[in-house]
């Protein structure tokens, strides 16, 4: 039962307005942002122009030239389509307690700026302008090779009719583009990187939140690199189905210790078997014992990975909490994600405390971290973009090494399972009964995310 | 440095950040003497400074008030907020660092700084500030001969000086990056032309040194007028000055000294520089080849951040009913009696200083839209709608989000005041000693209790916090509290006031365990361009 709802960044609200010629990863940020901020529990949504361009125009018709400046039908088009996703932005800010909208096109133009500056503020909404600006031609042809292979304009088309197309339609927009001015643009809270955060010009901020995502968009990098999630092997807490508690790994919770070693091997491949992994545990005894058979030298213990606190519950079965505490049990399932038990953590707590953690994922490189149930669940929702009410009842099986390779616009996941047999700690909603049914529709739904995330992440 | 350098590098691969988990090993290589020390008797102490009154030993155990930022770290420390510690004593793998300052006088150069090193040392980063001006003061005979500010001066005497004071700076750099381990030293210094600034990059770059200028710029001029009467109340140029006088010397300086300054990346020579442009003070930053790295992006995150306060941030304990951790039990009585009390104290004690939040609002406004609607001419910007503490005659209220520490606040709630709660604010978890005295500690857990004894700062009992779990925990409030401009008000228990104080006082991690803070005190942080200082308001007894 969340008594008290937290406000986590006061009354402001932030309108992000990409900015820059088509190929220069707008798009790509303006997902992670969306990613991250959600993860943080800040609403947040990306609003695409180009997607409600297609939908006003059939996607036959389109060429480069629909995006001559001369071109005056196209011209209409492309502004009506530039209104309707600002009018279903605001929409959305004031229906559905946006705080972060992404206004993701390439808005290229004063004029254009202007006008969603002065809706912005007719709405109350602070304008952050964040301009990706890029004369790196072999980055450019790098975006150029991704978009041409992802963008739904070019679904089914001829591979070098699209690249020549997609060229042409950057000349046009070169033509009238108006970039981020340090004089003309003084007073408007702008961001500009400049060749891929080589020059950085941060013009106003004006609120922490805005500080928050600037600093996140310096972190970024996309250097190819793994990252391996997987629960402690079994407990003998898990055996009594039993929560939190520190409890040692049973025996097969060590069959699955001495196997990890293997499956890592496996999943790093022949040509890869070198690379040298850093192991990331929590502080937990259950952690440590799994990690202790892998032959990697870096291993650290962060506080930050321990297991959802349970409170007054610790330690305890799901029945004897029903029994218990009634109440507690169902507010519990009616939103899991929120609740917090009594002197204890919610879902949305370990959130916070993983902050520090996931910005040093976006750093680091081939990690390995070995956690618990609910961590591990709030890692992956942030990796795979799972929704908040999703990500508690998500089922993330013992014995099971996962992998993600994060990519530009997606992150594949795969999964080996140990084939070391172990309890399920699955709970399904309104039981307190462990294991996985196949009568619940939602609860199959959520738990399935992990075999259908490769799709759920290209979405 | 040389072939030494290559090797501690590598160290710090090898150990990746978070490797060792901080151990204090207090006397393992013990105190080394110090070989950049100020505090020969031709040097000012400066850990004394501004309040020189004689006191040159922090008391450690109680709240004496002085700022630890300007004191000395030995190669040992191990700040608050230190993830990890490596044998070379650096961090982030981002190797050694100079952080040269450079813009003219009233710029806001000391402020940033000093504020800068108080954050990396939280960090855990070894930082320190040498600030030209001192040198200039500790070797001049006449200390404000306004010649001696002036870059082209014909006299070769003023030539000689300048090279003396800056080669004994530098020297003291050195010193701190060669053998106390030192990973970032903030140069604080006007660095007027473009062949100083060069200079200094290229003699750092053989020895293997990374420098990042800030250049501080203001177009602004009510910001340097603001500086200006800073520096004539504070700067140790002006002890013992006449206000007035101290004043129209000060921007007597200024207006000698602006001809003659160059900006920064306008020669070709400066164009590979790394440099930031800091202008207003965080209205606009620029980076210009900035690539470097994770520990210089946390830096521009404090500078996104980082405003000049002009309020002060209030510590008041939360009403102690010595529950159970897991316990949310409302205010009793004696609690409700408390929250009156503080309530009514501080209300008092801000209106004498003629603020006037107590006195409008008498209906909590919160919503954005009702705030703004007054204001008609929507293009209007600042500030921020619904940003806290923009304005510097603001005031803000954070507490946990214990029952016990938002009924403390209703007093406050009444007048309209902006309560924050955060999860972060609640208490250290004692795991599983509870609320046991340390007597009953030292009986039913000898062995831990020993552990305790040894690093209280880093210890932590079986599914509890240590203080360190709690000080990486308030990183983003601290960023959040420099941002803000006016009046902050932290209801919290005592665990999580003793590190905030720590953050803000530059208290190192062997302190902050053994800070007391009495029930029937509220303490006050001022803020000021060299450093903080605090003082204690007792609660008066209204009801």
């Amino acid at each position: 039962m969340p008594v008290y709802s937290i406000s986590h960044i006061e009354n402001v609200r932030v309108c992000v307005v990409m900015v820059g010629l088509p190929a220069r990863g707008k798009s790509l940020i303006a997902q992670k942002i969306v990613r991250y901020l959600s993860w943080l529990s800040i609403n947040s949504k990306c609003f695409n122009v180009g997607a409600y361009r297609r939908a006003l125009v059939s996607e036959k018709g389109i060429d480069a030239t629909f995006f001559d400046p001369r071109n005056k039908v196209g011209l209409e088009y492309r502004e009506s389509a530039a209104d309707a996703a600002i009018e279903d932005m605001m929409k959305w800010f004031v229906e559905e307690n946006g705080v972060v909208g992404i206004l993701d096109a390439t808005n290229s133009q004063v004029e254009r700026r202007e006008r969603i500056l002065q809706i912005c503020r007719a709405n109350y909404i602070e304008p952050m302008f964040l301009e990706s600006w890029c004369d790196d031609q072999a980055l450019i042809l790098q975006n150029i090779f991704d978009v041409k292979t992802t963008s739904p304009d070019y679904v089914n088309k001829d591979e070098s009719f699209a690249t020549h197309d997609f060229l042409q339609r950057i000349k046009y927009y070169e033509e009238t583009y108006q970039t981020m001015d340090k004089v003309r643009d003084v007073d408007l809270t702008f961001v500009k990187l400049i060749n891929v955060n080589s020059q950085i010009i941060i013009n106003r901020i004006e609120s922490y939140l805005e500080s928050r995502i600037v600093y996140y968009v310096m972190n970024l990098h996309i250097k190819p690199r793994c990252i391996w999630l997987s629960r402690h092997g079994e407990s003998e807490y898990n055996l009594t189905g039993r929560i939190g508690g520190d409890a040692n790994l049973s025996e097969r919770g060590w069959r699955y210790a001495k196997r990890l070693p293997e499956l890592v091997l496996n999943s790093l491949g022949e040509e890869n078997k070198h690379t040298n992994l850093t192991i990331w545990t929590s502080t937990l005894a259950r952690t440590q014992q799994t990690a202790s058979f892998l032959p990697y030298k870096k291993k650290l213990q962060w506080k930050a990975l321990d297991e959802l606190d349970a409170g007054e519950c610790d330690g305890m079965t799901y029945e004897e909490i029903e029994a218990k505490f009634p109440e507690d049990f169902k507010a519990r399932d009616d939103n899991k994600y929120e609740y917090r038990y009594r002197g204890g953590e919610s879902y949305r707590d370990i959130v916070i405390r993983l902050e520090p953690i996931i910005m040093e994922l976006e750093r680091q490189e081939n990690i390995l971290i070995i956690t618990h149930q609910a961590v591990l669940r709030c890692i992956y929702a942030y990796f795979m973009n799972v929704p908040q009410e999703e990500s508690p009842w998500m089922s993330i099986p013992l014995h099971t090494l996962i992998k993600l390779e994060p990519r530009a616009y997606s992150t594949i996941v795969s999964q080996m399972k140990a084939d070391i047999p172990a309890v399920s700690t699955y709970k399904e909603r309104g039981t307190s009964q462990l294991g996985e049914s196949s009568i619940s529709s939602y609860a199959s739904k959520s738990r399935d995310l992990i075999n259908n995330s490769s799709s759920l992440a290209k979405k | 440095m040389g072939s030494g350098e290559s090797d501690s590098y590598d160290l710090e691969l090898v150990h990746g950040f978070g490797s060792s988990p901080i151990q204090r090993s207090p006397s393992a290589s013990g105190r080394r003497t110090k070989r950049w020390s100020f505090h020969d008797s031709s040097k000012p102490n400066l850990v004394d400074l501004p309040s020189s009154s004689g006191v040159n030993q922090r008391r450690l155990s109680d709240l004496s008030g002085i700022d630890g930022v300007h004191k000395e770290i030995d190669s040992n420390h191990v700040s608050p907020a230190q993830l990890y510690s490596t044998e070379s004593g650096r961090l982030f793998h981002a190797g050694k660092i100079c952080i040269s300052l450079a813009g003219l006088p009233g710029r806001g150069k000391t402020h940033l700084s000093v504020s800068l090193t108080r954050y990396l040392r939280w960090l855990g980063v070894k930082t320190h500030s040498f600030h030209l001006g001192d040198y200039r003061r500790a070797s001049a005979e006449d200390d404000i001969d306004h010649d001696l500010f002036i870059p082209s001066s014909t006299d070769p005497k003023v030539h000689k000086f300048r090279r003396k004071i800056v080669k004994n700076c530098i020297n003291d750099m050195l010193n701190f990056f060669q053998n106390d381990k030192g990973q970032v030293a903030i140069y604080d210094a006007v660095n007027a032309l473009p062949e100083y600034r060069v200079d200094l990059y290229k003699k750092f770059k053989e020895l293997n040194i990374q420098t990042i200028f800030i250049e501080s710029l203001v177009t602004d001029n009510s910001i340097v007028l603001k500086n200006m009467k800073e520096a004539a109340k504070s700067s140790p140029d002006y002890n013992n000055w006449n206000y007035e006088e101290a004043y129209r010397d000060y921007s007597e300086r200024i207006r000698i000294l602006t001809p003659f300054y160059q900006e920064m990346g306008l020669t070709e020579e400066e164009k590979e520089i790394s440099y930031v442009k800091f202008t207003n003070f965080g209205e606009r930053i620029e980076l210009h080849n900035s690539n470097y790295g994770y520990l210089i992006n946390k830096v521009v995150f404090f500078l996104m951040n980082s405003r000049i306060k002009v309020g002060s941030v209030y510590f008041a304990r939360c009403y102690n009913n010595s529950v159970e951790y897991a316990d949310d039990p409302p205010l009793d009585e004696a609690g409700k009696k408390y929250a009156e009390n503080l309530s009514r104290t501080i209300m008092d004690y801000i209106r004498e200083q003629g603020k006037t939040h107590f006195d409008e609002n008498e209906e909590a406004s919160e919503n954005v839209t009702q705030m703004k609607e007054s204001s008609s001419s929507s293009l209007e910007r600042v500030p921020a709608a619904g940003a806290d503490g923009v304005d510097e005659n603001s005031f803000v209220i954070w507490t946990s989000v214990k029952r016990r520490t938002i009924e403390t606040t209703k007093h406050f709630a009444r007048k309209g005041i902006k309560i924050r709660h955060r999860i972060q604010l609640s208490q250290k978890n004692p795991g599983k000693v509870g609320n046991m005295t340390q007597e009953e500690i030292a009986k039913n857990f000898p062995g831990e209790y020993e552990q305790l004894l040894g690093d209280p700062y880093h210890h932590r009992f079986s599914r509890g916090e240590s203080y360190h779990d709690l000080a990486i925990k308030l990183e983003p409030l601290i960023l959040e509290m420099e941002r803000m401009s006016g009046d902050i008000l932290i209801i919290a228990d005592d665990t999580v006031l003793k590190v905030l104080y720590g953050y803000l006082m530059a208290c190192s991690c062997y302190d902050i365990p053994s800070l007391h803070f009495p029930m029937n005190e509220i303490i006050e942080i001022k803020f000021n361009a060299y450093s903080n200082s605090s003082k204690t308001i007792p609660i008066k007894n209204y009801v």
